[in-house]
Parts: C-alpha cells; structure tokens; sequence
C-alpha cells in the first residue's frame, strides 16, 4: 500500500467515517458510530448520516433490495388498515383476510448469508481496483509484485505443499502461483486469469454504488486516482520475467467465479430488452387515454345534449388526440407483437406469448375504451341541437314565467288585503296595537319580496331579449353559413355532405384498412408513375425525371381545397385555371404546346393512364367514402364513376386549350400548408372531416371542368399526397422551368 | 363473509403490491384453480400479469424483465421448486405468497437459497380453498374417507382448506360437529388443534355473538346427492357436470369447436348470476327473453344498415353485441342440451317419483311407481339404480321392503354389476345404522303439522318438494333448537344466543341443491350469514364414486345381505 503514490489511502472494511476504526460489520459499525460520535457536531453528523445513509443504499441497490423496503411499508400500511376502524357488524366492505408475513425471517436468515457474500464480493472489488489503478504494462515486474502483495498477504509456500483445488503435489514443475485477490495458493492449471477490461467493467460498475459503502471515508479524489489509469492504452513491453501476463491478473477459481457472477448481475442490470422499452412507452400512452377520454366523453355528453359549455373545436381537437394515442397504443402493441418475430433462432414460445398477451390485452383496452368515445355531433346537428334545447329552455322558462306570475298575484292579492285591513281603522280603533304591527310588518315584507319580484322580473326579461336577440344572431349565422357551404358545395348535395362527415366518425374502427390502402396507393403510385414517364418522356423531358412529379400531383384535392374555399359561387370558372396539369404541360412540353400537336401526347400518355387509372387514388377516397355511399355516384348522376367516362372520351382531351392566365400564380401564393393549419385551428368543424368534404367537393368540380374541356390526362393524375405537390412546385422552381414570374 | 371476494382481495392484493411493470403468475396446479374461479383472463390482464405459469414446468425461459409473483400452497414439492427457482432465477424479482401456513424451516431454506436477493415479499395469503359462490366454497377432494374414517392426507388437505377459510373471512369460530360420525369430530379436533397453535393468528376482534363452524357428514343425507335437480346450476352439474366453473360440451352432439368447453361463472356472466337458482322452466322463457333481446340487438345482415346513424348505433353496440352474442349462444346450448337429457332419459318422470321416494311416506305408491320405470325402456340403468338407492335408503326397514325384488327387476333390466353393487355400498354409505338424525320422518309436532298442511294443500312443484335435510338443521341452528345431544360443541362453551356467522362444511361433500337452501336462507333471515363448504361439490356421479372410492362397497355385500335377509325375513 505504501509503494503507491496513490494520495487517498484505500482501506477496505467497515470503515467508521469519523476515527476511520476498522469495524467487522455494518452493523457494528452503525452502533459504533452512535455511541461515540452520536455527541460530535451536528454538521458533521448529519453529514455523516447521509453518508451512512447512502452507503446503506447503495448496498441495497448493489444486490437489488429496492423491493424490500417497499414491501416493507406496503405491510406496515396494510396492518393500520386492517385494524383500522371497520365495524365488525358491517360486513360491506369486506376486509381483506388475514395475512402473516414471513419477510423478516426470511430476510435475517438471507441476511446472514448474504452479508457474507457481499463482503467478500466487495473486497474482491477493492482489491481488483487497487491491482488495476497503475499502469501495469509501465511498471516493472518487481514492482508490481511489491504491489500485489502489498494489496493482499500472500499465502506462505511452506504452508501449502498440494494445489488445494487438484490435490496435486507442488514441485519444481508444478509450481506454486498465487491468487492476487485473496492471496491464496493454487497450481497453474487451476489459476485463472482476469483481463484488465473485465476488471475494469467490475470496478467501474460497482463504484456509483460501492465506492460509498465501501470506503465512506474515501475523499473523493482518491476515487479518481484509483481509477486514473487503469486501462493501459500504450503498448504493452514484455516483460523481463517468464510469465507474461501483465496484462491480466491471476486468481484462483474462487475468486473468478464470485467475479463473474457479480459481472453477470451487472450485465443484467444494465440490458434493457426492446420489448420493455415499447412495453413502458405502451403503458404511458394507456395512461395518457385514461387521462383524456373521460374529459373527452364529459365535453362530448354535453356537446350532444346541446350545451354550449364547451366549444366543438376543442372538443374535436380533443378527440383527434385521443385517435391518434390509440392509433400509438395500436402501433405499439402490434410492434410488440411481431418483435424478434424474425429472428433465427426464433424466440421461446413463452417471449410469444408474452408478446400475444400484450398485444391482446392492448386490444381489449382500445375496444373497451375507443367504443367508450361518443361521436361528436356535425356542425349542423349542432345548431338543431342547440335549438332544440333553447326551445326547451323556452318552455321551461316560461313555465317558469307563469309560475311566478301566479304567485305574484297571489301576493298581491294578499298585499291588498293586508293593506286595507291595516289601513282600518277598526283595528287600531279597538287598541290591537300588536296585531297592527305585525301586520304593517307583514305588509312591508310582502311589499318587499313583490318589490324584489319585480325587479327580477324585469332584469329575466331583459335578459331573455338578450337571448332572444343572441338566438336571431345565431341562426342568421347559421343561415348564413349554409348558403356559403351550400355555394361550396354546389355540385354535393347536403345529404351526401353530412354523410361523407360521419363517415369519418366511423373511421377509427376502419383505421387500419383505410390506413392499409393509403400506403398500397403510394407504393401503386411509383409504380404507376414509371409508365407514365416514359409515356412524357416522348413528349419532353419532365421537370424532373424521378417520380416525384406524379406524386406532385397528388396536390389537387389540397390544393383545390385551399382555392375553392375562396371561390365564389362557380367552382367551374375556377377550376381550369387551377388545373396543374396545364402547367405541367406548360413547363415540360412547351414545345407539344407550340407545335400543337395535340395528338402526339395523347396516344403516348394513353397507356400510362390506364396504369394509373388503376391506382387512382379517387378509388381510394371511393373506398374509404364507401361506407358513406359514394360521394360521386350522386352529384354526377349519370356518370357513376367519373374515369370511366373520361375514358370513353379520349380523342376530345388533347384539343384543350391552354387556359388564359396563368393558374399558378394562385397557386404558389396560397401555400396550402399554412391554410391547411389555419384551418385546423380555426375550422368549426373536426377539421378532417371539412377538409376531406371540400376535397371531395373540389375534385368534383375539377372532374366536372376537366370533362368538359376534354382533358382527360388531368384528371389522371390526381393524388391525395399534399406533400408532394410543394415539392414538385419548389423542385420546379428551382430547375427554371417554371413559368411563373411571366405574368 | 363472501368467499369469492376474500380470495379475489388476496390476489389482487399481491397484484398491486407487485407495482407495475409486467407480470408472470407462477402457480401450482391447485392455485391455478383457485386463481382461475376468480378471476378471468382479461380481468387479470389489464393488471398487466401477461403470462401464467406452473411451478413445476420445466419449459420456462429466462425473463429478467418480468416479475414473478408466487401464488402457491406450502407442500413440500412447492418448496423444493421454488428453492431450485431461487437458485438460478428466471425473474427480476419474487413475490411469494403461500395460500397457508409454512413452517419456519421452509422459509429458512428459502432464504438461504436466495443468494441473488431477487425475494422481495414472502407472505401468507389464505386463499385456501376454492371459492365457488360467495356463500359456497370446496376443496375438490373426491374420496376423503377409507371406511368410516378420514384419509389422514385428506384429513390434512381439509383442515388446512377449512383453517384458511376462517383465516380469509377473519372469523375465530366457536366449532361444533354432527356426533353421529366420528370424521366429523376428527376434523373438528384438528381444525381446534390449529386454532389453538397458531393463536396469534386467529386473533380477530371479538363479536358479541362468535362465529359458528358446524362441522357436517355426509352420511347423514345420502338422499340429497342422488336426486335429480330443476335449478339451472344444480341441473347443469347433474346432467353435464361442472369443473371449476368450467362445463364439458363435447360429447354434445353437433357442438361446434369453440363451445367445447363453456365457462358458467356468476361473477362474469349476468344471465346466468340471475339465473342460476331459478328452475329449468324459468329459464326456459328467460332464455326466450335473451333471445329476444339479442335479435332485437342483432343487425339484419340483409338489411345494409342503411344510414350512418344505423351503422354508429351498430358500432356503439358491437362490444355489447358480441358479449352478448357469447353469452346467448352459450347458454341456449347449455339449455338445449339440458332439454335434450331431459326427454332422452325421460328425467321428468324419473324426478317426479324421485321426489315421492325421497319426501312422501307412501310405500305401497312408491314401489308400484318405481316397479313401473324400471319397466321403461327409456330410463337408463344409472337412472333405474339411482331409483332403487333412493327406495332402498327409505324403506330400509319398512315392513314390507321389497328391496331384493327391485334388485331382480334391475338385473333383468340389464343394469350393470357395478351399478347393482352401489345400491348395497349406498345403504352402507348413508343407511338408517349411519345416520344420526331421521331423514324421513317427521320428528315433532310443528314438522308433522306443516307436512299435513303440505299434503292439504299439494306441492306447488313436484320435481322440487324435496328439501335438503341441511335446511333442517340449519333452521333448527338460527333459532337456537340444534339439538345439543346431537350436535355438540367443542369444548366447554356453548353458544348462548342466536348465531350470525355460520359455516357449515360437509365431509364427504355439499350439493348445489344444498348451496341453493343456504342461498335462499341468507336471503330470508336477516342478520345471519351462512357460507357453505364441502370437500367437494357433489352431483350424483360424483357421489357414487365418493361412496365407491370410501371402500365400504366391500363389507357391503354381506351387510346387505343381512339387511335384506332381515327385511324377508319381516
């Protein structure tokens, strides 16, 4: 210990912090400590009894006892209950039965023999940690035997004649070798070796928890000299001596074991399998429902009873929210469920069940709770609710109102009674002075309360004109709403309208089939739009030559949506100057433009539009509008679905005309990313379901407009991918090609 | 005193003190039914125990990340696995919870087995038993004497079961038993012996009145356990058997896959928790009702819900509707087969005269009716012997006994030697020498009185006139008329006053008929509280084999001889 230039001396033992007394155990030590330092000063007392307090700690943590103390004050707790006052005649609730808890026991006959094993685990430790704290590979071998056995007294050779792990005799050959943790004596085949990293993850592990127990009296520093160094990055010189192992430090099987063990328990500490960590986001997200959804279902219950306590926006926000935790809580468990799924060899059927069961259970939460969440009334249901129960207010009130009359008159019928009987004189006449006074004082109360009736009545009627005039307000509002959404909406009908908004309050049931198609179409699309490449590859070369394009038209459903909303009454007159696929024609095939060759990119675009026809992403909206009844089938009327029409009539298509003025300049200046979010914040309605009729509204009219002017290429291309429409503007943009600027 | 809810506390109990984080329920194969009678699956999932394993399984992986809560009974096996358990452990951590006392020697070598500390709680939870009803609970033991007297492992297994039950309802009891039998009192020793050991247990705070145990035979009513039952529960255990709750389709024919097995269970299952009392016809136009119910619930498939608002409304409902959809297709197959037992094996008339055998003194009537079935090709040699055993226990020693005569009619009927050697071992089981009461006639002026008037005004239903002789005692019991010569106390001190608390336990095993009486006397007198247990719950079958597996069958041949001998002789 001496030859070390160490400064913080390393003691192992029961180490009194104070008089650094070797104590033999924990216990003893804390004794010792209260009864000779209890007097000492109070800071430093308190200092220490942090310290044994942690040390106390980290010996639990070190062998994970965090259990314990909680279950012990989880029996206390359970004792004061059950003694607590229930009456013995009141058999509701019913107590929980009796109990008897063997945790002491068992704990003091563990204690006693894992205090044992703790102690030499911990010495082990030190020991390795003051063998590891030089630099070995630097340090000649007489030194480091000097050290060795400094940290540990060597068993005498004298004393050992046979290997005591073999039997085997010692001699010249077999030799005697030393075990540098406990000192003990053992042959060469029975020594084992420990390498410095493994030292090192044992030390460096235990030391948060260790270092503390340990060695209380340790300053700090001196942790960190011992630990200085002890990886021994430079190149390792051999050394003088026969033996070249350095870098690795003898023992003897014993010590190795307890070693290994102890690094096995660190191992396990530290891993943290996936499926624990999806498991705890699962159980926040569970707790996140269980928050929300019962405020959920209170704004919603009085939402459809027709209060307006709370504003159908938050309460639309709320429920997307509440959505999209399921749809975690969903995703989760289903990762769960296929977890290591692939792995070869595959998992043990337990982890499977394990994970069937989360899974499961993940299920029944979502079917239990999801079903919980009423549906939210639509912005019109609204209004007719709300009416409805004014109405009834109505009545109530003046039921109310006529109530109160009664009574009013009935007083009055008594004050006037009451007055000419106090006005009589006959009374005061006769000397009933008495009767006299309480009468007047009746009378005064009665012309009180009349009073006060009065004015009530007054300030109610004032306030119902108030309302009244409130209602008249409201309804014009309403009135006036429907005649905006009835000109947005010229081509859908209100019926269709409000089913295609229920439809999405049916949608979370649906979630994974309209989710499913989605992601199939965006796969479809690329797949899709290689075909369609080439076919405009005949006419110029794009704008850019990747997919993207195609998927930049996915933009018209938002992008009309963003401009129909503005538009007045005739979506129609609006719609060809919207048309993307002008510009694309514009800017990829200005020269099919010039040369007016209308034929030439009609027949090479045919056949890519069939493909795309396939996985046109209105059969998507088809799909998911399915349940609602399609929206399409109605407006259009005759023409049930709209594609197939358009394709009837291909020849008519290419001899569209351009559109005079240029339809972007709409376009760019209204980024549909900005409306879209001011509408999410601003829109009455569970924005969705707005955003998808408009859509459905819009796409209508661009079919409608698109028929008419014969152009079928643009109604090939539509896409419900927002996302992909910016791209496909700003990538154009930056390649020149974009004809903006001219106007 | 709701036997169910005490078990289900103690295992949610170890639940929550487990914290969270996920869970696996090790558990042997006993505790695996006792858990199983209160709790179900998706119950006990949403506390985030997500897997079930038995002790002795060997095809157990290594999880740390689980937790491991232990719910077992302290035999020695137990202890051994879960020494090996601790050895190497497969969990983060333990919660051991034993369902009855351990000794403190197990728990030292428990201890000294955990050298990875992973042992967070070591308890007793008396969750000893099976918890059946809230007032009905057993101990599946089937066989539970050789002889007269107990199979000294039963002996144990009861008095363990019977000591947790008080335990688990907090009652120290004041015990008195049936003198007639000799087990009675041995259980009532024994369950004394550990009262008074394990003293510091037992101390509850005292009740003006003390609990009451009355320790019951079986002997004493052989007839209960062989008569044909009309309330849907009793029913169903006699036609098709119960298990933990759980019934045995398959051998219904036509059954389709997932209805194998059903799962009739009070706890989660509300028509049947209003139903299982009611008698066969009830139910009959109950389930009409459900039916009914669900079919105004159920969607029309053809109809293509055709607005939104129908197709929400449907959604709403869905989780109701396929609840309900289980619940309705369960119990109209359970019914149906009920139904079609009934008339395949004529049960109607085989009940009827069941019940004149076992509750009228006509003898002359009785063996003409009897005569008569077995005659009927339709009734099965178990019915027939069922027949002849219930004569046979009430005309034992009627003058005209006509006992070897029926045995004839049934060998000429073709009823198996088994069956035939089952009437003698009954009449040994639970014939007039065994019994300590009379079964059959009435035994004071009040009783001769009410079954006068009976006779007056007749049953209202004659396939349920019988009442259990359990109903007597029990009735007697609560206005303080049990005979003391018959019933005595443990003990020096008797109960002064009414009782409040009692638990009656039947060796030898209790009936759903008797669980019903109990059921309806909880119900009509106020201020008592009866729990019924039994080592097991009885339907005739299983009673049979009780009186098979008691080894008496053996002696029985001269003795029955002897009786019948005697009977000729008259």
């Amino acid at each position: 210990m001496a030859s070390l230039d160490d400064p913080g001396e390393v003691r192992e033992g029961f180490l009194c912090p104070l008089c650094l007394k070797d104590l033999q155990s924990f216990y003893q030590l804390q004794s010792h400590y209260e009864e000779e330092h209890s007097g000492e000063d109070r800071d430093v007392k308190g200092q220490i009894k942090s310290l044994v307090q942690k040390a106390r700690k980290a010996k639990n943590r070190l062998l994970k006892r965090e259990g314990d103390d909680r279950a012990e004050s989880g029996t206390q707790g359970y004792e004061s209950f059950s003694y607590g006052g229930v009456d013995p005649y009141m058999w509701e609730p019913q107590e929980l039965g009796a109990m008897r808890s063997h945790l002491s026991d068992f704990k003091k006959h563990r204690a006693a023999r894992i205090d044992h094993y703790v102690v030499e685990v911990n010495k082990l430790i030190i020991r390795l940690e003051k063998l590891t704290a030089f630099d070995r590979t630097n340090t000649e071998s007489a030194k480091i035997r000097a050290i060795e056995k400094s940290v540990v007294p060597w068993v005498n050779d004298q004393d050992v004649p046979f290997c005591p792990d073999c039997g085997n005799k010692f001699s010249i050959r077999n030799r005697r070798h030393h075990c540098r943790l406990c000192g003990s004596i053992m042959c060469k085949k029975c020594m084992e070796l420990i390498s410095l990293p493994l030292a090192n993850k044992l030390t460096s592990a235990s030391k948060d928890s260790l270092s503390a127990h340990t060695s209380p009296s340790q300053s700090p520093n001196s942790v960190h000299g011992s630990r200085r160094g002890s990886i021994s990055s430079v190149s390792s010189v051999s050394s003088v001596l026969d033996e070249k192992d350095d870098d690795r430090i003898r023992c003897c099987t014993h010590c190795k074991d307890t070693l290994l063990k102890r690094e096995q328990q660190i191992d396990e500490k530290e891993r943290t399998p996936d499926i624990v960590r999806l498991y705890e986001k699962l159980r926040l997200c569970m707790e996140k429902v269980d928050q929300k959804a019962p405020e959920y279902i209170k704004m919603a219950a009085s939402l459809n009873a027709g209060e307006t306590t709370y504003s159908l926006e938050h309460a639309g926000d709320l429920r997307v929210e509440v959505q999209k935790v399921y749809e975690l809580i969903d995703a989760l468990s289903k990762k769960i469920l296929t977890l290591d799924m692939k792995q070869d060899p595959p998992p043990h059927p337990n982890t499977l069940r394990l994970q069937r069961m989360i899974r499961y259970s993940a299920t029944l939460f979502v079917q239990e709770k999801l079903l919980g969440l009423m549906s939210l009334p639509t912005k019109e249901q609204f209004e007719e609710l709300k009416q409805k129960r004014k109405q009834e207010m109505e009545q109530k009130r003046i039921l109310e109102r006529q109530a109160a009359l009664e009574s009013q008159r009935r007083l009055e019928e008594r004050r006037s009674d009451l007055a000419s009987r106090a006005t009589n004189g006959e009374a005061k006449a006769a000397g009933r002075t008495d009767e006299v006074r309480t009468l007047q004082e009746n009378l005064r109360q009665l012309q009180d309360e009349y009073d006060q009736q009065q004015t009530e009545k007054a300030i109610a009627l004032s306030r119902r004109q108030a309302e009244e005039e409130d209602l008249q307000r409201e309804q014009l509002q309403v009135l006036r709403e429907r005649e905006r959404e009835r000109e947005q909406g010229q081509a859908a009908s209100l019926h269709t309208r409000t089913r295609s908004l229920d439809f999405r309050e049916i949608r979370p049931f649906q979630l994974e089939p309209s989710r499913e198609p989605r992601t199939h179409l965006a796969h479809a699309l690329d797949l899709g739009s290689s075909p369609a490449r080439s076919g405009t590859a005949t006419k110029t070369s794009p704008p850019s030559s990747a997919p993207e394009p195609f998927r930049g038209w996915s933009g018209p459903p938002a992008l009309g949506q963003e401009f129909l909303p503005q538009s007045t009454a005739s979506p129609r007159s609006e719609a060809p100057s919207l048309n993307p696929f002008d510009e694309e024609e514009d800017l990829a095939s200005p020269s099919a433009e010039d040369t007016a060759n209308p034929p030439a990119p009609e027949p090479s675009l045919g056949p890519p539009a069939c493909v795309l026809r396939e996985y046109n992403p209105f059969e998507e909206e088809d799909e998911e509008d399915a349940v609602a009844g399609n929206p399409f089938t109605k407006p259009d009327g005759p023409a049930p679905n709209p594609f197939e029409e358009e394709d009837e009539h291909p020849p008519r298509t290419p001899a569209s005309p351009p559109v005079p003025g240029n339809p972007f300049e709409e376009a760019p200046c209204t980024n549909p990313f900005e409306e879209e979010s001011d509408g999410g914040q601003e829109g009455a309605e569970p924005i969705e379901e707005e955003l998808l009729l408009q859509q459905i509204d819009n796409i209508k009219a661009y079919i409608f407009d698109a028929k008419q002017c014969g152009r079928l290429d643009e109604v090939e291309f539509k896409v419900p991918a927002r996302l992909g429409w910016r791209n496909w503007l700003f990538g154009a943009v930056h390649l020149g090609a974009f004809p903006v600027t001219a106007e | 005193m709701n036997v169910v809810f005490a078990v289900k506390q103690y295992i949610s109990k170890m639940i929550e003190d487990s914290g969270p984080g996920m869970k696996v329920l090790l558990m042997d194969k006993e505790t695996t039914g006792i858990v199983s009678m209160v709790y179900t699956q998706s119950e006990i999932l949403q506390k985030e125990v997500y897997l079930f394993e038995r002790i002795d399984s060997q095809n157990r992986e290594i999880m740390k990340h689980l937790k491991a809560i232990c719910f077992l009974r302290p035999t020695k096996e137990n202890v051994d696995y879960l020494i090996q358990e601790l050895r190497r452990p497969k969990y983060s951590i333990y919660f051991i919870y034993f369902s009855n006392v351990i000794s403190k020697s197990d728990v030292k070598s428990l201890a000294e087995a955990d050298e990875q500390e992973v042992v967070a709680e070591v308890q007793e939870f008396y969750g000893d038993y099976i918890a059946v009803n809230p007032h009905l609970f057993s101990l599946n033991i089937l066989g539970c004497c050789q002889g007269r007297n107990w199979d000294p492992v039963q002996l144990s297994r009861t008095t363990q079961g019977l000591t947790a039950l008080l335990l688990s309802l907090k009652k120290c009891p004041m015990i008195c038993y049936q003198l007639s039998s000799e087990a009675a009192k041995r259980l009532a020793e024994c369950v004394k012996q550990v009262i008074t050991k394990e003293y510091e247990l037992f101390e509850f705070r005292r009740t003006e009145v003390p609990p009451l145990l009355l320790i019951l035979d079986r002997c004493d009513d052989a007839i209960t356990p062989l008569l044909n039952q009309w309330t849907y529960q009793a029913m169903v255990h006699e036609l098709l058997g119960i298990n933990n709750n759980r019934i045995d389709l398959s051998r219904v024919p036509g059954i389709s896959k997932d209805l194998r097995e059903v799962v009739l269970s009070a706890e989660n299952d509300e028509f049947y928790a209003n139903n299982m009392y009611l008698n066969f016809a009830e139910i009959g136009s109950n389930i009409k009702n459900l039916m009914e119910d669900f079919q105004k619930k159920k969607p029309k498939e053809q109809q293509k819900l055709e607005s939104i608002a129908d197709m929400k409304a449907f959604v709403e409902n869905y989780p109701q509707f396929k609840k309900m959809s289980g619940t309705v297709s369960k119990h109209v197959t359970v019914v149906g087969e009920l139904s079609r037992l009934v008339s395949e094996r004529n049960l109607l008339e085989v009940s009827e005269v069941e019940q004149e055998l076992a509750c009228q003194n006509d003898h002359s009537s009785a063996l003409q009716n009897v005569k008569r079935l077995l005659q009927n090709p339709r009734v099965t040699e178990f019915d027939a012997a069922r027949l002849v055993m219930l004569y046979a226990l009430h005309y034992e020693r009627h003058s005209s006994n006509s006992l070897p005569g029926l045995m004839m009619d049934l060998r000429n009927k073709g009823v198996s030697e088994k069956y035939r050697k089952l009437v003698s071992a009954v009449i040994e089981y639970g014939g007039k020498r065994v019994r300590g009461s009379d079964l059959f006639s009435p035994k004071d002026a009040v009783a001769i009185t009410k079954q006068f008037l009976k006779g007056l005004k007749g049953v209202e239903n004659v396939y349920t006139q019988h009442q259990p002789f359990l109903h007597e005692t029990l009735d007697h019991l609560i206005k303080g008329k049990l005979k003391e010569n018959l019933y005595p106390y443990l003990g020096p001190s008797t109960l002064r006053d009414r009782p409040q608390d009692i638990i009656v336990f039947i060796i030898g095993g209790a009936t759903y008929e008797e669980a019903l009486t109990v059921y309806n006397l909880n119900r009509t007198t106020p201020g008592v509280r009866i729990v019924l247990g039994g080592t097991t719950v009885h339907n005739t079958k299983s009673f049979l084999e009780e009186v098979l597996a008691s080894g008496l069958h053996s002696r029985s041949k001269e003795s029955s001889q002897v009786t019948s001998r005697s009977a000729s002789r008259r």
